[in-house]
């Protein structure tokens, strides 16, 4: 309980809001006791001047009788007059104090003893004027704000205790919520999710950013399985093969039959080799680490050297391959794996056509945008099937005797995205189209 | 010639030691980049066959140091299957040519010819000459015999590196890297397209053929004994 951070807090804003409610206290306390003691100083101030005005006017008897009479009333002040002689009149006759401010224990009826704080003023021939009043008064006051200033104080505690305990099970909760799942999937339970409240607070954000990172690590998982259930099952096939072929070269009779087994074996081994460094590279192109490496080139001109390169091997296969640009169209890219792309374009429009099928090459530049545009008028792929083609291994039923790794246009698609691009396969009517928009460099 | 082969794969490295040997080259194989690294910097070798990866000391510190303390030795680096980047990395520190593992034994060993007896590069040659084949590369004009033969440039590009490399085996993947500058091997045959379209320029109509196919290897530009 103790390192619980929302009980900690609690703890501490509580014991802040305490502080707060007393420092609060002690102020208004003071500012009311000098409040409360100038008033009863101007008060007696206020009437020992007027009891000095009436000697002057009446005198001394004048305020003998003025004395006598307000001592008489009840709720008054107290008040004292004695002469050279002693006491004359009044409660506080007898004190002997000096002249000016002092206080004095008092004996009222009843017994009980109390402080007066009182003015003492000289009159003339020996005189003396004693005015007081007991501070029973501010002193009650005192403990009126004192008691209440406590119980604000009990009751910010309690709150705050209350409060932070609350709070603390509430978001413990919350926490455990989170922890439990992370928990599940550590145990291999990829399906749980963190519970969102919909209050929108933050730790539902967490919760949603949470859930998004397991469900992107999800997607991630599941393409993984695949991508090594597809090795598996596309590599079984050759690995079968290239075994066969050392088998029958071991049981060969004559040694050109074994010399031939093992020329085959050998290409079936680089062919298995090129499906690796296929796959390899399209991680190593996915993985993103090439972005560091972007140029300014002019993708035209890349894609007129991989037509001018293919060409005459086109030629020989009956197929025409050609390029169509009206100058330079420049992108920020990396060369080498634009190239790749370019050649795996160009060779996938060459391998699933007819002879006598032609293959377009286009780059257009226009308002900010690179287009790459590579079409044949062979016999195309239905919609359904487009976008498996950038399946890794993924190949169409008639193209399976062909052959060749189903890795070339994911390694195209690959690089384009890695150049913020996407292939877009469409008709070409007939044929197919694959159309790539980069944003044009600088 | 005498190669330095350094490489920690015992069994790899004694199979590529008797292979180079009986190919006619002295071979010292080192297994450990330190002892590489002392053989490399004591001894004198026509050429340093030296692996990427090594225990301890591996192989591009030990180009690093080699290339720091100014030893020009001809370097070929052995890397790793599928990663772009290491090539890349190797050249900058002063690799002269790579080779991605695993690799055919005659594409090494033509790599390890093609890498011995590179002329300095100061003094380029204007002209090269094979025979009665003449390429002039200021003016960018291929004759045979007197006979102006034209060219396109990627037929020019391809028959100037074979010129360079006269006499010695040419691997078609050294042909992609160095004339087209494919890292990567295309399925479409354009190497051979584009040399047998060269030879039927270059050698038709000529009692001597110059260009020769190296079965299971490449090509081969070589002019009459």
């Amino acid at each position: 309980m103790a390192r619980s951070i929302s009980l900690r807090l609690a703890a501490v804003y509580t014991a802040a809001f305490a502080l707060a409610v007393a420092t609060l206290g002690a102020t208004i306390l003071a500012a009311t006791r000098s409040a409360l003691s100038d008033q009863f100083e101007s008060r007696i101030g206020a009437e020992s001047a007027a009891l000095v005005q009436e000697y002057r006017t009446e005198g001394l008897d004048g305020v003998l009788q003025a004395v006598r009479e307000r001592d008489r009333t009840p709720g008054s002040l107290d008040y004292g007059l004695t002469g050279p002689a002693g006491p004359l009149a009044g409660r506080l006759a007898g004190e002997r104090t000096a002249t000016g401010w002092s206080a004095v224990q008092v004996r009222r009826r009843g017994g009980r003893s109390e402080t007066v704080r009182l003015l003492t003023v000289d009159l003339p021939d020996g005189y003396r004027l004693l005015i007081g009043d007991d501070l029973g008064r501010i002193q009650a006051l005192d403990g009126v704000v004192l008691r209440g200033f406590a119980l604000a104080l009990l009751g910010v505690v309690v709150l705050g205790a209350a409060g932070g305990y609350g709070l603390s099970r509430d978001l413990r909760r919350r926490f455990a919520a989170i922890s439990g799942v992370a928990e599940a999937i550590i145990d291999g339970d990829m399906g749980r999710r963190v519970p969102v409240r919909g209050a929108g607070d933050d730790l539902d954000h967490l919760a949603l950013t949470f859930n998004r990172m397991l469900d992107r690590i999800a997607a991630l998982m599941v393409s993984l399985r695949q991508v090594s259930n597809d090795i598996a099952h596309d590599l079984r096939t050759p690995l079968t093969r290239l075994r066969q072929r050392l088998e029958a070269g071991l049981q060969a009779g004559d040694e050109d039959q074994r010399r031939q087994a093992m020329e085959r074996a050998l290409d079936d081994l680089d062919a298995i080799l090129e499906t690796f460094a296929g796959l390899l590279r399209i991680a190593e192109v996915e993985g993103g680490a090439r972005r560091v490496g972007f140029r300014p080139l002019d993708l035209a001109a890349a894609a007129r050297s991989v037509v001018d390169s293919f060409a005459p091997s086109a030629e020989e296969g009956r197929r025409a391959l050609t390029f169509h640009g009206s100058g330079p169209a420049v992108i920020e890219g990396d060369a080498g794996l634009l190239t790749q792309m370019l050649v795996n374009l160009v060779e996938n429009g060459l391998r699933h056509t007819p002879p006598g099928s032609a293959v377009r090459v286009g780059v257009e530049r226009q308002d900010g945008c690179v287009t790459l545009v590579v079409t044949d008028d062979g016999p195309g792929v239905p919609p359904d099937e487009r976008t498996r083609l950038f399946d890794r291994f993924y190949r169409l039923e008639r193209s399976r005797s062909t052959p060749g790794s189903g890795l070339g246009l994911s390694l195209a698609a690959a690089v384009a995205r890695a150049h913020g691009a996407e292939i877009v396969l469409g008709d070409a009517g007939p044929g197919l189209e694959a159309r790539i928009d980069f944003a044009a460099g600088p | 010639m005498k190669l330095l082969l350094v490489e920690d794969d015992l069994e790899g490295g004694a199979y590529l030691k008797r292979a180079l040997t009986e190919a006619g080259h002295a071979v010292d194989h080192s297994p450990s980049g330190r002892e590489g690294l002392r053989l490399a910097v004591t001894e004198s070798y026509d050429v340093l066959v030296l692996d990427r990866m090594l225990p301890h000391v591996d192989g591009l510190t030990i180009l690093r140091t080699l290339r720091a303390s100014g030893v020009e030795i001809p370097v070929l680096m052995l890397t790793a299957l599928g990663s772009i980047d290491q090539r890349v990395e190797g050249l900058e520190e002063g690799a002269d040519d790579y080779l991605v593992k695993p690799f055919a034994f005659v594409e090494l060993l033509a790599r390890v010819n093609a890498l011995a007896r590179r002329p300095p590069a100061r003094d380029a040659p204007v002209v090269l000459q094979v025979g009665d084949l003449r390429m002039d590369l200021l003016k960018r004009a291929v004759t045979r015999g007197g006979a102006r033969i034209e060219l396109q440039s990627r037929e020019f590009q391809l028959l100037e590196y074979l010129m360079r490399h006269a006499g010695r085996v040419v691997t078609r993947t050294m042909l992609l890297e160095a004339v087209w500058e494919f890292h990567f091997e295309p399925r479409t045959n354009i190497v051979e397209t584009h040399v047998s379209r060269l030879r039927s320029k270059v050698d038709r109509g000529h009692g001597v053929e110059l260009i020769h196919t190296v079965r299971g290897a490449g090509y081969c530009l070589r002019g009459p004994e």
